[in-house]
Order: structure tokens, then C-alpha cells, then sequence
């Protein structure tokens, strides 16, 4: 589904990803750790299409096709997600009508009818249960004071609605509860499928208890320097990074 | 030396003689005030900004003809009054026979009340930064009177379409005048629209004079076309416990000023001004308003959002004056302003004057552009970028829009700003 060939990315002149290669086929759950700095969420970002990131070489393709000459849109309608690390608060648009918004969207690019205020109320409705939030959550501002958990649910709460082909999780489950990480790993199984992908960033070997990754993958200093199976999460909680060889100094950029 | 540019004589002959007679001696007065008015230039300092956009040709002196049954007025719920070119239309206005309140065009007021009106009329508004509230009042060919009798509540909003129809060059110079007795309440919608071409002047004076504990809301839309400049000036003055409520929502044209003055004269008053500007092309807009805090114990809560697009100017000036008496004042004042393009521009300049020492004044301005992140998140969920743009810009006023009471001129409002928006980023 998406394969990513020595890619190189830059941020104001700064070298962050140094070669990057992946491989993810439908159906299959990756998940990325690695030292803080060391580069995950750029790629995250770079895969979504942020262009405050430069790629500087490399290839990414989403089922045979160039991901990156496409638009954030387009990508996101191909069927690229990024459940952010750090959503972004905007007041002013309610949740409601930038969910709708979205979900419409891509119902037009898949020449489906569009969905009315109460069709879609409807459907917000559920999918806000399905991730435990309010639906008084629909009526604020865009993520607007949202606690941090609160947050990433919304996150959850956008994927379950537009039901992307690959979805990229950049620590969704940094900063949750215990009942939180729960429901946002049911949410995140939810989105399970034969034909979809999952590649998860994360820092705990706890979230991998709930969602089983396929691979893990450690990336350091810009590139991934180590992959495995899911055991490598649990060697990796043991010993940390340094039987890796990493130094301190080399993990971040 | 270069000489000061002065009003051409041009617009100083009123044509409509149908007034009652104090009205008429009253207009004529003022215009023979009005003999060599000087014209603002770059250096008057309350229109640095704007002097340039002001272009007042000879045949614009003319007062454009009153015409038609107000056809291109809108349907709106409530009663309605319909003016074109500053002339009532009684054909295409409803508008209710309640006790206790007047509702009346200038024309039809009987000799006693056009006398009482001559004597009240400009009474609320500081001329000297209002110049061209003097030309209406040389010019005004009708107006609209409305006096509320004390505890008077008009059950629904009045609206009062002010059409400007220009097949050719010419001015018109619409007026009200609002009375509101102790403890009456009413609504008053503004909305400006144009139909024609031609080069077109707009003049507007309202006034609005409110008594002990009078409640009055006000809404204002411009939305006049491209051809007609408008230069408008409202006056409020408030007495004990009055509350007054003000909501202009303004699109931009090749002029566009509005000069709003509310002076709070008794203790325990209450004024608060929201206001939204969107201009784009090479659009212009200037909003000055002025707060007086003359008695003590008053509040003042000012709100104004400015977007500018393309090539186009915003100006916003709020002058609060706290008078030596004022004590316990309470005004706060805020405009913030959204620039959308590297060839906008906006001036933003408080000014304040402060005589008492026992206040509380708060003001702030910030100038900004679109969140590139904020975007990004939208778009990343498969939204338009130009979607996303109009999204975060409606987000940037969604505020004060949401505050507008009357909700048929709330979703005016946003339907017209949305179009307006989608308008602004129809190439990005
Ligand atoms: N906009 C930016 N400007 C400058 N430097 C940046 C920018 N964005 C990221 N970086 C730098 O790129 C490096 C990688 O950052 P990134 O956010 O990808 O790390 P990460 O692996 O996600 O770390 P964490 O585990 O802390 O989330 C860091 O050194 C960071 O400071
Ligand atoms: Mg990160």
C-alpha cells in the first residue's frame, strides 16, 4: 500500500529524515518508536503533506501512485490520515461543521451525495460515543480547550468518521489514562482492517498491548535503524535505546 | 501655497422642497454654513487614510430622483420602512399604528413636530469630526422620525431599507432621527443597498437619542455596490441607565466611512459596538468611532474585526474619552484584524483620553494573518484549500456575527460574508 524509498526530508535548512525506507501492505499494523527529536513526526508530516517540510529526495508512492506530488487534500482523500500529535485548536469553526465539512468532502470526491446538518448529527452523534466524548464536544470550536485526552479522541473520533486507507497515529496515546488509552485502542481496532493500514508512533510499549502491531520499527537520528517484531517493543522497554548503539547526542538531529 | 480643496458649491442646492417649513428653514441654514467647507486631505488628521478615496465629481451634486416602489427591497420578517435615494417609499413600507410610538417620514410630520425636530435634529453628533454630517443637513430631502413614548416597546424589529438607485450620477442623503423615551425598547435594522451604475454618493445621518433606562439595539449593513460611495455618521446619546447595543456589518467599495459617536451623559448607561469589516480588490473602509464617558458609572464594550484581501485598505480608529467626572468608568475596546494578502492594508490606531483616575480602561489591537497550521490541519482532512481558507476567516469574525440578535440579518450577514469569502480566495 505505501512504500517509502530512501527519503530525504529537511525542515528550514535542517536535514531531519536521512533515508528513510518502509514497506506497509494493506491489512498490516506498523508501529514506530525511537528517541525524542529523532524524527516521527516529521515523517508523519511529511507523509500528510506539510510543506513547512522540504523532501529533498526520495520516493513515496500510495498503491503504485506518487504520494508526493499530491496536495494535502488530494491525500487525505486518497485516503491518508495523521491523527496529530499536537492538534490544533481553532475557534471560531465548531467541531461539528469542520467534521462535516471533512466528511463531505470526501463523500464528493467518491461522487457520493453529500450529507445534510441532521443525517450527519446523527452519525457525529454515534461515532462521539464510540470514542466516549460528549456530543456537547460537537457544539466547541475545533478541538478549542480540549484537554489533552479530550483531544486525541477527536482524533480517533475523525478517523472512525472518514475511514482512511492509512491512517498515521503520531502518539495518540501519549497523555491518556488508563480508561482513555482503552478507548482509543478499541477505536484504533475498530479501524482495523484487511484493507487498511495502520503505522502507529509511539513511546510505550503499553499501547501495543492493546493495538498488536505486525513490525516495530526504531528511528533514530533520521533514519530506522532497527526492525522487528512486536517483541522488539518489549526488548526495547528493557533496555532502552542505548544496546542500539545510539548515543545520546545522535538521537535527535 | 496650494489652497485647501473646498465642497463645490454644486452640493449645496438642495432640490426637494417637500419638507415642512422648519425643516426647510433648518436645511438652509446649514447649507449657507456649508459655503467653502474645506474637503479632507492627507493632512486631516480623521481622514489621513481615507482622503484619498473621497472623489466627489459636480454631477454627483445632484440629488438623485426618488423612484420606483422600492422593487429591489427585501423581504424581511418584522416591519419595514422603505427609503430610495433618502425618500420614503410609503408603498412598499408596513410598518405598525402602535400607542405610544410615531413612526413617521419627515414629510408627513405636522408643523409641531417638524419643529421639535429642527430644534433636536444634529444634536447628538460632534460635527467637527463628522464633516460631512453638515452636507446631509443641508441636503436631506426626507427622513425617517420615530419617537418612542415612555415604557413604548416595539414588539419586532423595524427595518429600514435605505436604496440608493443610481441610472445616473448623483447623491442621496438619507436621515433618521430616533427619539426613545424613559424605559422604551426597540430594534432599528439598517441595511444600505444600491441598484444602477452610475458614480453615486451616499450621505447618512442616524441618530438615536436615548432617555433615562431607554434599551435600543441597532444593526447596520452596508452592502451598497461599487459605484457609490458612503459616507455615514451615527450619533447616540445616552442618558441614566440607558443601554445601547450597536452591530455594523460593512463590505467594502470604493469609499466607505462610518463615523459612530455615542456620548454616555448619565450615570449607569451601557453601550456596547460590535462591528465587522470585509473589504477586497482594491476596496476601502474606514470606521471611527468615539466613546464619551461624561458621567460616572458607565460601561463601554467596543469589538471590531477588520479582514482585508488583495490590494485593499481597512481602518479602524476608536477614541474613548473619559471625562474628569467619569468615575468608575469601565470601557474596554477591541479590534483585531486579519490581513490576507502581502498588498492589504490596515491602520488600526486607538485614542485615548483619560481625565479621571478612578477607571477602568482596557484596549487592545493585533494585526495577523491566516494560521499556515490551522490550515494544514483542515486540509489534511480532506477539505479544500479554499474551503479551509473561508472556513478560518468566517472563524475570525464567527464571533461577533453570532452576536447579531435578529437572526433573519444573522444569516444575511453570513451568507453574505461566506459568498463574499469564497469570493476573496476564488484563484488561491
Ligand atoms: N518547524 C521546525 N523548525 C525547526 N526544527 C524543526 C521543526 N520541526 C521539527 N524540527 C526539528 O526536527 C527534529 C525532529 O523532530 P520531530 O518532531 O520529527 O521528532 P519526534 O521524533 O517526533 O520527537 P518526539 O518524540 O519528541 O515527538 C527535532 O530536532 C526538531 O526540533
Ligand atoms: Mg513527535
Amino acid at each position: 500500500m505505501l512504500s517509502i524509498k530512501n527519503l530525504h526530508a529537511s525542515v528550514e535548512g535542517k536535514e531531519i529524515l536521512k533515508g528513510i525506507n518502509l514497506e506497509i501492505k494493506a491489512g498490516e499494523v506498523h508501529a514506530i518508536m525511537g528517541p525524542n527529536g529523532s524524527g516521527k513526526s516529521t515523517l508523519s508530516q511529511v507523509l500528510a503533506g506539510n510543506d513547512a517540510f522540504e523532501v529533498t529526495s526520495g520516493e513515496v508512492t500510495l498503491n503504485g501512485d506518487n504520494l508526493l506530488d499530491l496536495e494535502t487534500e488530494e491525500r487525505a482523500r486518497e485516503g491518508i490520515f495523521l491523527a496529530f500529535q499536537y492538534p490544533v485548536e481553532i475557534p471560531g469553526v465548531s467541531n461539528l461543521q469542520f467534521l462535516r465539512t471533512a466528511v463531505n468532502a470526501m463523500r464528493k470526491h467518491r461522487g457520493e451525495e453529500e450529507m445534510n446538518a441532521a443525517e450527519f448529527m446523527k452519525l457525529a452523534k454515534e461515532v462521539s460515543k464510540q470514542v466516549d466524548l460528549d456530543p456537547a464536544f460537537l457544539k466547541r470550536g475545533v478541538n478549542e480547550g480540549f484537554s489533552g485526552g479530550e483531544k486525541k479522541r477527536n482524533e480517533i473520533m475523525q478517523a472512525l468518521l472518514l475511514q482512511p486507507k492509512l491512517a498515521i497515529l503520531d502518539e495518540t496515546d501519549s497523555g491518556l489514562d488508563i480508561d482513555a488509552l482503552k478507548v482509543v485502542s478499541d477505536g484504533v481496532n475498530a479501524l482495523r482492517s484487511e484493507d487498511r493500514a495502520i503505522l502507529m508512533v509511539t513511546h510505550y510499549q503499553r499501547l501495543l498491548n492493546h493495538i498488536v502491531p505486525d513490525y516495530v520499527h526504531v528511528l533514530a537520528g533520521g533514519k530506522i535503524i532497527k526492525s522487528g517484531g512486536r517483541e522488539l517493543a518489549l526488548e526495547l522497554e528493557e533496555k532502552g535505546y542505548g544496546w542500539l548503539g545510539i548515543k545520546d547526542e545522535d538521537t535527535s538531529n | 501655497m496650494k489652497s485647501v480643496p473646498t465642497l463645490s458649491s454644486a452640493f449645496l442646492h438642495p432640490a426637494g422642497q417637500s419638507l415642512p417649513e422648519p425643516l426647510l428653514a433648518l436645511r438652509k441654514q446649514r447649507a449657507s454654513a456649508l459655503v467653502d467647507m474645506p474637503l479632507p486631505t492627507r493632512k486631516t488628521e480623521n481622514w489621513k487614510y481615507s482622503s484619498k478615496y473621497l472623489k466627489l465629481a459636480d454631477d454627483m451634486a445632484i440629488s438623485l430622483p426618488a423612484e420606483g416602489k422600492g422593487g429591489n427591497s427585501l423581504a424581511v420578517p418584522g416591519y419595514k420602512v422603505v427609503f430610495n435615494n433618502g425618500v420614503m417609499i410609503p408603498e412598499a413600507s408596513e410598518y405598525p399604528d402602535l400607542n405610544g410610538i410615531i413612526i413617521q417620514s419627515f414629510s408627513d410630520l405636522d408643523e409641531d413636530d417638524a419643529k421639535a425636530v429642527s430644534l433636536q435634529l444634529g444634536s447628538t453628533l460632534d460635527h467637527d469630526q463628522a464633516q460631512f454630517a453638515r452636507v446631509n443637513g443641508a441636503r436631506f430631502e426626507d427622513g425617517l422620525f420615530i419617537r418612542l413614548a415612555p415604557g413604548a416597546v416595539l414588539d419586532q424589529p423595524l427595518f429600514v431599507i435605505h436604496e440608493t438607485t443610481a441610472d445616473a450620477s448623483g447623491s442621496a442623503y438619507p436621515r433618521i432621527y430616533v427619539e426613545a423615551g424613559a424605559n422604551s425598547q426597540m430594534t432599528l435594522v439598517e441595511e444600505y443597498i444600491s441598484s444602477g451604475d452610475a458614480s453615486a454618493l451616499v450621505n447618512t445621518v442616524t441618530e438615536f437619542n436615548l432617555a433615562d433606562g431607554a434599551n435600543i439595539t441597532s444593526i447596520r449593513l452596508n452592502m451598497e455596490g461599487e459605484n457609490v460611495q458612503h459616507i455615514g455618521a451615527t450619533g447616540v446619546l445616552q442618558q441614566r441607565s440607558s443601554r445601547f447595543e450597536s452591530h455594523c456589518v460593512g463590505f467594502g467599495g470604493p469609499l466607505r466611512r462610518h463615523d459612530l459617536q455615542v456620548r454616555l451623559e448619565g450615570e449607569g448607561a451601557e453601550t456596547k459596538l460590535n462591528g465587522v469589516v470585509v473589504t477586497q480588490g482594491k476596496q476601502h473602509y474606514d470606521n471611527h468611532t468615539s466613546i464619551d464617558h461624561v458621567a460616572a458609572h458607565c460601561n463601554s464594550e467596543e469589538t471590531y474585526r477588520n479582514i482585508a484581501a488583495d490590494q485593499s485598505h481597512a481602518i479602524f480608529n476608536g477614541r474613548i474619552h473619559i471625562h474628569q467626572d467619569a468615575q468608575k468608568s469601565n470601557a474596554d475596546m477591541n479590534n483585531k484584524n486579519l490581513l490576507l494578502s502581502n498588498g492589504a492594508e490596515i491602520d488600526t490606531k486607538p485614542e485615548l483620553e483619560i481625565y479621571a483616575d478612578d477607571v477602568k480602561c482596557a484596549h487592545g489591537a493585533t494585526i495577523g494573518q491566516l494560521d499556515e497550521t490551522s490550515v494544514f490541519y483542515l486540509v489534511s482532512r480532506g477539505i479544500g484549500r479554499r474551503q479551509a481558507n473561508v472556513l478560518l476567516t468566517m472563524a475570525f469574525i464567527n464571533e461577533l456575527v453570532q452576536q447579531i440578535p435578529v437572526e433573519a440579518v444573522r444569516e444575511t450577514a453570513q451568507a453574505r460574508l461566506n459568498d463574499f469569502f469564497e469570493q476573496t480566495f476564488q484563484e488561491a
